[in-house]
């Protein structure tokens, strides 16, 4: 106990500093600001450009600057990169930039994704379709993990975020390449728990069910879901509402709160477990 | 890793990056891929104490290199360098030396490398240690203990000799590192950290009469650290033959601001005493002491940033009145108050240059780059030189027509290189000019020449020309006048604006540094002669020696030209109002190139900033700058600015920013009493961009030009509303003469529009009052005009009502494709259609064929009846309808509507005629 403690509760990652992927905009860009209100140091990376067959804009440069300048507004220090997932050697040389100015690693949250092209059964997937949807949404995670995750092994301690999906739960029809990445970034979430465990480095996913597209965060993925299926966004918002057993979406702050607690020393023995956010939606 | 830190505080334009590189090269050659950079950071100015000490804290890591240097750049101008460096690889004396060659103080090839090669070591280097171990939250944590010395005694050789010979029954920490005497602090550098002993548990530096003892909370608690300094405190006892005094243990807070030195991390008692220093009362600053601790980091350099303590966060009803009882108080002593409250421009680091006249200063650019190209039009360039003997001819010419120094010539002149010709002349002749738009009705310019009293009015330069070029310049001052311009009276009768050379050099000096202008850039005259944005326009170019771009009267009115004259020209800096550039964003999005523009700057008319976030997805902040600015032409052209970027078009900002450096603007109740910030009043501008006042109307002049009670000096009343913000900005908030009384009850008509405007469904919105009180009271009503994206007027009036009293909820809620516009660029009440009905009136029969497809599409975009004869820009129609007539038109596959064809040709039935021949 320290004697000197003022009374308020101390930050929750005080000295701490994190690495983003997709932090452009999204759940990426939620997490961050919410790390950095809790006095994280950040790197956030976004690919920062549009991606060849996926049908929807990706994060852009100015987004990225963006979701900075609210860090830095909360007090953290911030570094950002133009990275893409699928390149091993551009994300190794994000890890070394974010160890070169900050000294140190501590959390690395996979949250880059994309959700598109999607909207067909399987056997209407061409076959590139197939390989973007897992080298970026599963792939992608395990190259930042190769990245990072000797330096947090060599230090002891460290703490890695997988954001998955209740897709990574359940099956959702017409989301082949999707579902099958998700359940494969669980699969990768507990494998690498136990390969890290007696190393002091946990590995833990985090499920979001479907996500309001908050304006302030620039969300869009449930409307990319919508017109993946070719339904207009608020029918399919109001099904989605209907699906939720506590009949709301779930809001990019939730999926946040709960990284923040995987980040955060609260949870400090808990390694390889899925936190599933999503209203209940997967308990049926 | 034990490291230690330095802290240097910088001015706002020193950029220790070139030193650095210009080191590194010289102290490690053969090390290219490992040498340190310049981290950079932009700070906001409210966390500006919690970055410095994080930086300053932040070790240096076991896999990175053992030396960083990061820039702190605060968002209030201030900046601090911060050095860190691996104590084993790099003494404090040669961190201090490196901190002296990035502060430019002396040459890199003065020093011998500072560090070998283990300077940049990649592996960790003492691996006894366990950063994992303890409490992570209590990371950067550090304890101090300063033990006095015994005088005569070498401290560090006491400690060193005392620890080495450590006696083993203390069980004391084992790993405490003694440091060398740092000897007398440096004034260069605002913060020295000895050592910052983390993860190393406890280190000792000996400083002069005392040694410090820093220890890491996490690692040693507080017990372990007080028994070891007093186990110390006997050592030198012993030693020093003398005893102590008692060493105490100084609280972590406390210890810490002991670290910070109070010329550059004021404490909250340092803002006291700026504010005393300011000559404000105590009492406001005790509440602002006690009120915003955590702002304590905010160097108050400025009134503007004294300002900044009064967030209104932090003005908790306590706090507020004191604050107000401190105002009230101020009314007596004036001085004191406008010190505080007034948000003036940032001077520093900014030299004006001597004042000068436009003409000599334009002879500068000619003289130095004479075949440099000053404008293009049709593609027709004409060069510095050319420009200037062309205007030297004129001046010959009007002079011999009898213009004397002092007159002042009217220019009706279409958008042309003969314009510029002949302000130039006008100017070179020692005359002002007065721009006269060719669009503008006969009658009215004809008054415009009378008000103006002009010794003759150009219409073409051709009667002018002589072979002779003037031969001596004209003698004037850079006080004379350069230009007279008519603004819209609220009586109806324009007035003339008389602004001085002077001021738009001012404008030019306070703009040129921020703005980055230069010979490389160019512009377009988009704008009127007759409206003040083009003297921003031409002589921003001409001045800075870039290239003009003039715009044609149709090009400025199609957006798809336009944007394919920016392409095709390089047009690097843009000068727009608002509802022109939205035209323009609209075409930008689906055009296939991008535009090579490094630089927006709105004005004319606030700025919606929300539908601004798809041109920032285009253009990043990085590619392309946008800056709004906020201005009158009393004020010459602009007084405010600020940049625009993602964060204000998500905010839905209405900020119009700081004042331009030689600026000022307060913001005063009825009286002219100067209200705090938050308050809601006149704005106030004064400084260097005050016109001289107006034509020939001295109780107007007298009127709007006053002295200012608090202190002296000129201010221009402009009847704008605005409010400053903590931060010294200013928020604009619609004009003052917008307050309307309908049935006894006091309306602001722009706060109906903000309240509409907050739908996100209404992209623009208008609010006019209607009727006339003295006729009938009763019917006197409030008309909406909106523009909305998506849901209709119904629920725009029923989210409306939810807001507002009835008494201000619109009658008629009106949609409409666009907002009609003066050719300026602004609102144009005149032009809004009669109010939607609650039942439409039923249309004329059709004519059949093209008659009919147009006369729907015409009613579809001016929602009004439409008959075949009718004139289209009689129904309102303008330009924005134009645009959206045409690509209506494409969408049912006719063939494209040339614009001018429609201005030649505006009914329906001339029209088809015209189209069905074509």
């Amino acid at each position: 106990m320290n004697p000197h403690s003022t009374g308020r509760t101390a930050p929750r990652l005080s000295g701490k500093v994190a690495l983003v992927t997709g932090a452009a905009r999204g759940l990426g860009r939620a997490t961050a600001v919410a790390f950095a209100r809790e006095d994280a140091d950040l790197m956030l990376v976004d690919i920062a450009a549009d991606l060849p067959g996926v049908p929807y804009p990706l994060g852009s440069e100015s987004q990225l600057a963006h979701t900075a300048g609210l860090c830095r507004e909360a007090g953290a220090a911030v570094l950002t990169a133009r990275a893409d997932v699928r390149d091993l050697a551009a994300v190794e040389a994000v890890v070394k930039e974010t160890t070169a100015r900050f000294g140190r690693l501590d959390v690395l949250v996979n949250n880059a994704g994309i959700a598109a092209p999607s909207g067909r059964p399987a056997h209407e997937i061409e076959e590139h379709e197939w390989q973007l949807m897992l080298d970026v949404d599963l792939s992608g995670a395990w190259r930042a993990i190769r990245a990072a995750g000797a330096l947090m092994v060599a230090r002891g301690s460290g703490s890695i975020i997988n954001i998955a999906s209740t897709a990574g739960l359940v099956g959702y029809r017409h989301f082949a390449g999707y579902v099958a990445a998700k359940h494969g970034l669980i699969g990768l979430t507990k494998a690498v728990a136990l390969d890290y465990a007696p190393r002091g480095v946990r590995v833990n996913a985090v499920c979001p069910g479907s996500v309001r597209d908050d304006p302030r965060v620039e969300g869009r993925m449930l409307a990319e879901i919508a017109r993946s299926l070719d339904v207009p966004v608020a029918e399919h918002e109001q099904t989605f509402v209907r699906s939720q057993p506590m009949n709301a979406l779930v809001e990019p702050g939730d999926v946040a709160d709960a990284a923040l607690w995987l980040a955060s020393d609260e949870s400090r023995r808990v390694t390889g477990t899925v936190v599933t956010v999503d209203g209940g939606y997967s308990a049926h | 890793m034990t490291c230690h830190a330095l802290a240097a505080p910088l001015p706002p334009s020193a950029d220790p990056a070139p030193a650095l590189e210009e080191a590194v090269r010289h102290w490690w050659p053969e090390l290219p891929d490992r040498w340190p950079v310049l981290w950079r950071d932009a700070v906001p100015a409210r966390c500006a104490e919690h970055r410095l000490r994080a930086e300053l804290h932040r070790p240096v890591g076991p896999s990175g290199p053992a030396f960083r240097a990061v820039l702190l750049r605060y968002e209030d101008g201030g900046a601090h360098l911060v050095l860190v460096a691996h104590h084993a690889v790099l003494a404090p004396a040669a961190l201090q030396d490196i901190g002296h060659v990035l502060l430019g103080g002396r040459p890199a090839t003065d020093l011998a490398p500072p560090l070998g090669t283990a300077a940049l070591p990649e592996g960790p280097r003492n691996p006894r240690i366990d950063w994992a171990t303890g409490d992570e939250r209590a990371g950067d944590r550090t304890g101090v203990v300063t033990v006095p010395v015994p005088a005569g005694a070498a401290a560090a050789a006491l400690v060193l000799a005392r620890y080495e010979n450590r006696d083993p029954a203390d069980e004391l920490p084992m790993y405490a590192m003694v440091l060398g005497d740092t000897g007398p602090p440096d004034p260069t550098f605002s913060h020295q950290l000895p050592c910052q002993s983390a993860p190393f548990p406890m280190t000792l530096a000996p400083r002069g009469a005392t040694v410090e003892l820093h220890h890491q909370l996490r690692h040693i608690d507080q017990e372990s650290a007080d028994a070891f300094a007093r186990h110390l405190a006997r050592a030198h006892s012993q030693l020093g033959r003398r005893p102590l005094a008692e060493i105490e243990l100084l609280p972590r807070e406390e210890a810490e601001l002991m670290l910070a030195s109070p010329e550059t991390a004021p404490t909250p008692a340092r803002i006291d005493a700026a504010f005393d220093e300011a000559g404000c009362r105590p009492t406001a600053a005790a509440r602002i002491d006690t009120a915003s601790g955590d702002r304590a980091g905010r160097r108050p350099t400025s009134p503007a940033r004294i300002d900044a303590a009064f967030d209104e966060a932090d003005c908790r009803p306590t706090a507020a009145a004191r604050i107000d009882a401190a105002f009230d108080e101020a009314d007596c002593r004036p001085t004191a108050a406008a010190r505080i409250d007034t948000a003036s421009g940032d001077q520093a680091g900014r030299r004006p240059t001597a004042p000068a006249r436009i003409d000599t200063a334009f002879d500068d650019q000619a003289g130095r780059r004479p075949t440099a190209p000053a404008l293009v039009h049709d593609g027709t360039t004409t060069t510095y030189g050319e420009l200037r003997d062309r205007a030297e001819r004129l001046a010959a010419g009007l002079r011999t027509a009898g213009v004397r120094p002092g007159d002042r010539v009217g220019i009706c002149l279409e958008r042309s290189a003969d314009l510029v010709v002949s302000m130039l002349a006008v100017l070179k002749a020692g005359a002002a000019y007065v721009p006269m738009d060719p669009a503008h009705p006969e009658e009215r310019l004809d008054r415009t020449a009378r008000d103006a009293d002009v010794r003759l009015v150009v219409r073409d330069t051709a009667p002018y020309l002589g072979a002779t070029r003037l031969d001596a310049p004209c003698g004037g001052t850079p006080q004379d006048p350069a230009y007279v311009i008519h603004t819209s009276g609220s009586t109806g009768r324009p007035k003339g604006v008389v602004v001085p050379h002077t001021n738009v050099l001012a404008l030019l000096d306070a703009t040129r540094e921020d703005l980055g202008f230069c010979a490389e850039d160019t512009w377009t005259l988009f704008h009127s002669g007759a409206f003040d944005f083009s003297v921003w326009e031409i002589w921003g170019a001409l001045l800075t020696g870039a290239r003009l771009v003039i715009v044609d009267h149709w090009v400025a009115r199609s957006p798809a030209e336009f944007h394919d004259l920016l392409v095709r020209e390089s047009v690097t800096v843009l000068s727009q109002t608002p509802s022109a550039f939205g035209q323009l964003r609209a075409v930008d999005r689906t055009a296939k190139e991008r535009l090579p523009v490094r630089l927006v700057v709105l004005g004319g008319e606030a700025l919606d900033t929300r539908p601004l976030l798809d041109w920032f997805d285009r253009y990043p902040e990085d590619r392309c700058r946008l800056v709004n600015m906020y201005g009158i032409t009393e004020t010459t052209v602009h007084a405010t600015a600020t940049t625009v970027t993602r964060r204000e078009a998500l905010a839905a900002s209405r900020s119009v920013g700081r004042p331009l450096p030689g600026w000022s603007v307060s913001v005063r109740d009825e009286r002219g009493h100067v209200l705090p910030p938050g308050a809601v009043g006149e704005i106030w501008v004064g400084g260097a961009g005050l016109a001289l006042g107006y034509l020939g109307r001295p109780e107007l002049t007298a009127e709007r030009f006053v002295t200012d009670p608090y202190g002296g000096g000129r201010r221009y009343r402009s009847g704008d509303l605005g409010r400053l913000r903590a931060d010294g900005s200013l928020e604009h908030l619609g004009r003052i003469d917008s307050q309307v009384k309908v049935r006894g009850f006091r309306i602001e008509l722009d706060e109906i529009r903000a309240v509409l405007l907050e739908d996100p469904a209404v992209t623009a919105a208008a609010v006019v009052l209607s009727g006339d009180a003295f006729e009938d009271a009763a019917g006197v009503r409030i008309d909406a005009y909106v523009v909305i994206d998506g849901g209709d007027t119904g629920g725009v009036r029923r989210r409306a009502a939810r807001l507002l009293p009835d008494h201000m909820l619109p009658t008629t809620v009106t949609g409409l494709p666009a907002l009609p516009l003066t050719p300026n660029g602004k609102l144009d009440r005149t032009r809004l259609p009669a109010p939607a009905a609650g039942a439409s009136v039923p249309t004329a029969a059709p004519v059949g064929g093209l008659v009919a497809v147009l006369t729907e599409v015409w009613e579809e975009i001016l929602g009004v009846p439409v008959r075949p004869d009718d004139n289209f820009f009689e129904l309102g129609g303008n330009s924005l309808y134009a645009i959206r007539l045409g690509t209506a038109l494409r969408a049912r596959g006719l063939p494209p509507l040339p614009l001018r064809l429609l201005y030649t040709t505006p009914t329906v039935r001339a029209l088809s005629d015209v189209l069905e021949h074509a």
